[in-house]
């Protein structure tokens, strides 16, 4: 199972920043509040370590762009939002990966996979 | 706060983050932390596997935003790689070829070049004495030929000056090769396009 799990993290290391670019898209969000978004969405990265490193750098190549403001009457919070740029990089990104997800499905749907009794 | 937040702001110290930007982030994980350990989670549920490793995490999110100044390991840029192979090589051949001829030669210290064959009295063979010329008399010449003109070039002082030259190569291709002054700067204290924003 390491093997699989080993794959999954890889395959997902790739379009992790476009995950949180896309869930950004549904409003501004602290970091943790992303992480709630992505699991909502099927997406865990319990197996994956933190998003805040990504979140630097999507914020140093100018991709977000924060805020602070209170959240529920909370202390203040970082708020992380799309820029043109992220909007930008996030349709070209979603592009790429569906091209590459056409590509490897054509790929792998030439494997019979034979499951026993 | 809580350890976690306490080791990662040991490590921005070491690190040499600007407390601003320390202080930014361990609020922002201490607030996501409480948040997650009220709504019954745990710290994996926010850190996921970087909950287990709080330096490395620590030190991750700082280089992301570019704000360590400590300097990081140094890896040379990948194109410097085979370059140092193809130079070493050469030097080092060269190095080798002159520590050689430095050992070896310590008894017969030159090296002989038959220039012409010519008619002389047979004596004494005497092959690479350095100097004008000498006339040898092996003992199968072909018939008229009774001597072959050398000239002989001492090697020693090629050999070494060679050699030290080729030791002196080899150590600054080392250098060159492990600078950080002749690739790409090691780390940035500001590498994107917008200053990180601990404002």
């Amino acid at each position: 199972m390491g093997n699989a799990e080993g794959r999954r993290s890889q395959l997902l290391r790739g379009v992790l920043d476009l995950c949180l670019l896309a869930v950004m898209g549904d409003g501004s969000a602290y970091g943790y509040e992303m992480t709630k978004r992505l699991r909502a969405r099927g997406l865990s990265i319990v197996g994956e370590g933190s998003i805040y490193p990504l979140l630097g750098r999507l914020e140093r190549d100018g991709l977000v762009e924060t805020h602070r403001a209170a959240s529920n009457g909370g202390p203040p919070r970082k708020y992380y939002s799309l820029s043109l740029e992220g909007e930008r990089v996030l349709e070209t990104g979603i592009g790429e990966w569906k091209a590459a997800r056409d590509a490897v499905d054509g790929a792998l749907g030439l494997v019979k996979a034979e499951v026993l009794p | 706060m809580s350890d976690f937040v306490e080791e990662c702001r040991r490590e921005w110290r070491r690190l040499g983050v600007p407390d601003p930007v320390a202080n930014e982030m361990a609020a922002d994980l201490t607030v996501d932390l409480e948040e997650a350990e009220a709504e019954g989670g745990s710290p994996e549920d926010v850190l996921g596997n970087s909950a287990f490793d709080p330096r490395r995490f620590a030190a991750a999110w700082a280089a992301a935003r570019g704000v360590t100044s400590a300097p990081t390991p140094y890896h040379p840029p990948p194109w410097r790689t085979p370059i140092a192979i193809a130079l070493s090589v050469v030097v080092g051949v060269l190095t080798l070829g002159a520590g050689l001829a430095l050992a070896v030669g310590r008894g017969s210290s030159s090296v002989a070049f038959a220039t012409q064959r010519v008619a002389a009295v047979p004596g004494s063979i005497r092959l690479f004495a350095p100097g004008p010329g000498r006339i040898v008399s092996p003992p199968d010449l072909p018939p008229g030929i009774v001597g072959t003109h050398i000239a002989g070039v001492d090697v020693h002082p090629l050999a070494l000056i060679l050699f030290i030259v080729g030791v002196v190569g080899l150590a600054l291709l080392a250098v060159w090769y492990w600078s950080p002054w002749s690739g790409p700067r090691r780390f940035r204290r500001d590498g994107g396009r917008r200053t990180p924003s601990w404002n």
